[in-house]
């Protein structure tokens, strides 16, 4: 018998990184995976549900949980992590970059939360997880945006866990340190080893460490956990 | 189109779902009068929320029209579409009226 047996899940960003290794995780756990991302699904599974969706559209996240409301009798967990990174000095920044990362970085995974908890609200039960990055405590040059919808994120889910509290739903982010995946291939190698020398714990995250922490926020016994941040390797 | 009658009775049945977790002394009446918003309301403000969320979702759902209770149209109306449960129904079949 799995961990989640039986829960519905939604993944943002399935389709790659932190999102396909959460996905994978919850499918092997049992859970059915409601995945969305822009792109087809890369996951075949007879418990995965593809939405292709641009949750950065906020028309977008409408129709997507019309579907899911006809389709699904519970949502029990969420995993905000569609994210977009642009690493680039703030002067020559492109705007609409800018744009793009408060679209997708902070404004959806309010959207996706707020629209899940109306599902939630009626089960009186649900986990909403927001995935953060140690940009924020790092506050790495050329990260300016990225870090700064990373540090709303935190807010926002603090403000969101005292909101849903009231039907058992609790809101936490995880903090997550240079884990191999495309976001972090575009950027220059030598750059993230030496931000990963200067951690606490001076290597790079491996899939179980985020899996970990996974687990202990979307726990039934975790119930009494809400608008907390785990940073991992040792960032705070 | 949805009549004044059918919105009500949305409207009615998320009144229901809210009184089904309240203690029966705090229970909202189910009238066309029921005041919804404001000094003499029935409801609390978490109260007005649930309520509001569920008919949004009922119109959705049931009507096939995403209707915005909270936006600046509903906001600035003479009357407040929350005075009562006529209001409310009288905004929601006016703003389904409009293509």
């Amino acid at each position: 018998m799995g961990q989640y047996d039986g829960k519905n899940v939604i993944v943002t960003g399935s389709s790659r990184g932190v999102g396909e290794l959460l996905t994978r995780h919850f499918l092997d756990g049992g859970a059915t995976v409601i995945g969305v991302a822009r792109g087809p699904a890369r996951c075949e599974h007879e418990r995965y549900r593809h939405h292709p969706a641009d949750i950065a559209e906020p028309a977008e996240v409408q129709k997507l949980f019309a579907s899911l409301r006809t389709s699904v009798k519970s949502i029990d967990i969420v995993i905000n992590n569609a994210a977009v990174l642009t690493s680039q000095y703030a002067m020559i920044m492109p705007a609409g970059a800018a744009q793009a990362m408060v679209n997708l970085n902070l404004l959806a995974p309010f959207l996706v939360a707020r629209e899940a908890a109306k599902l939630m609200r009626k089960a009186k039960a649900g986990r909403i997880i927001n995935i953060s990055s140690m940009a924020v405590s790092l506050e790495p040059e050329g990260d300016s945006v990225y870090a700064a919808c990373k540090a709303g994120l935190t807010t926002l889910s603090n403000i969101l866990a005292k909101e849903f509290a009231s039907f058992n739903v609790t809101c936490n982010t995880l903090g997550i340190t240079a884990i191999e995946t495309d976001m972090l291939k575009q950027l220059p190698r030598d750059k993230i080893d030496a931000v990963v020398a200067r951690l606490p714990i001076p290597r790079y995250a491996t899939a179980d460490d985020i899996l970990n922490v996974i687990d202990f926020f979307a726990s039934e016994r975790s119930g009494y956990v809400t608008a907390q941040t785990i940073y991992l390797g040792g960032v705070h | 189109m949805a009549s004044q009658a059918d919105v009500i009775e949305i409207i009615y049945r998320a009144l229901r779902s809210l009184n089904e977790e309240l203690e029966e002394d705090k229970r909202v009446a189910l009238a066309p009068d029921t005041r919804l918003f404001g000094p003499d309301a029935s409801l609390d403000s978490l109260s007005l929320v649930s309520v509001i969320v569920d008919v949004e979702t009922a119109v959705a759902d049931e009507l096939g029209r995403a209707v915005s209770l909270t936006d600046d149209t509903a906001m600035t109306q003479e009357v407040s579409p929350f005075s009562n449960v006529t209001t409310l129904a009288d905004y929601i079949v006016r703003q389904l009226g409009q293509g």
